[in-house]
């Protein structure tokens, strides 16, 4: 029983797998950057012709999504 | 990725462009270091033709430099468009060519005109029994260097850049990446970014596209996967 507590005790106290910070306003992930990322290419464009913008694709060897695999 | 972490790089692609990522190659893991790996930058137009690209990891001046070069010349080339009749494309590729020329001395000819693909149902289509690559790698146009008086010291040089760029005159010029996306560009700008795309990651940062995100070589022992041979045999029976 005291060990299952002291197991259950470790567990809280390790540190949480970081997760990016998101955007302040619209609550989508920036991944460490200070650009809000839309989903897939084809819904940036869908997004950046109704908006009259243009696209931004970033191409990455690895995970965008991880800093440490990037 | 410290370029897209810059506040003001941020506000301005915020402002002017919907950002989107892809993966589109691999680094290895080996012995626990990361070797290779690299980024490319696109800039398109909203039907996912490529105006511009940045090649490899810059610094937020560069970038933000770079974003405004774009977003002034796709107004300015509206304008003209409309006013002179020269195709948007056409005057892209000038331009690109003019600053290929401004920034690093070197003259390529503007392609003014793309050959129509071929349509994959023409019965003429050769069709790779091994299956199609994923892409096919563009070839770059031809460059003029400039007429330098030092020939054998430029030649002396340029044969020590192996990956020097080769001109129509046989010299070979040292160019930096974005050098070569001008070069690129100057060609084949406005064309649909799955087209472009293995050119800049395979010919210019030399990396090789692949789907698979991550591999891992020679992984610590607390990593690898123990395999027993006598148990996968045993199986193998059972089933």
């Amino acid at each position: 029983m005291v060990k299952l507590l002291l197991a259950v005790l470790l567990m809280s106290s390790m540190p949480a797998a970081q997760e990016s910070p998101a955007c302040t306003k619209c609550g989508k992930q920036t991944y460490g950057t200070s650009v809000q990322w839309a989903g897939t290419p084809s819904e940036a464009a869908a997004k950046a012709k109704a908006e009259e913008k243009l696209v931004f694709v970033l191409h990455v060897s690895g995970y965008f999504e991880d800093p440490t695999f990037t | 990725m410290n370029a897209l972490a810059n506040p003001d790089v941020g506000a301005y692609l915020s402002k002017h462009f919907v950002s989107s990522f892809q993966k589109v190659a691999t680094f290895q893991i080996v012995n626990g270091q990361k070797q290779g790996g690299n980024v490319a930058s696109y800039f398109c137009a909203p039907d996912g033709r490529v105006l511009h690209c940045i090649a490899g990891p810059v610094d937020a001046a560069t970038m933000l430099r770079e974003a405004k070069w774009v977003v002034e010349s796709v107004k300015k080339a509206m304008e003209e468009s409309r006013a002179t009749e020269v195709s948007f494309k056409s005057l892209f590729r000038r331009w690109h060519a003019d600053r290929l020329r401004q920034e690093h001395g070197l003259v390529v000819e503007p392609a003014t005109f793309d050959a129509p693909a071929a349509s994959e149902d023409d019965p003429l289509t050769y069709r790779d029994p091994s299956g199609r690559p994923i892409v096919p790698v563009l070839p770059p146009p031809p460059i003029d260097g400039p007429d330098v008086q030092f020939r054998a010291k430029a030649m002396e040089a340029a044969k020590d850049a192996a990956s020097g760029v080769p001109d129509r005159k046989g010299g070979r010029w040292s160019l930096g990446n974005q050098g070569r996306v001008h070069q690129l560009m100057a060609a084949y700008s406005m064309v649909k970014i799955e087209r472009l795309y293995a050119t800049v990651f395979e010919n210019i940062l030399g990396e090789r596209v692949s789907t698979k995100p991550v591999i891992t070589i020679n992984a610590r022992e607390g990593e690898r996967r123990i395999v027993c041979l006598h148990c996968e045999s045993k199986a193998q029976i059972r089933d």
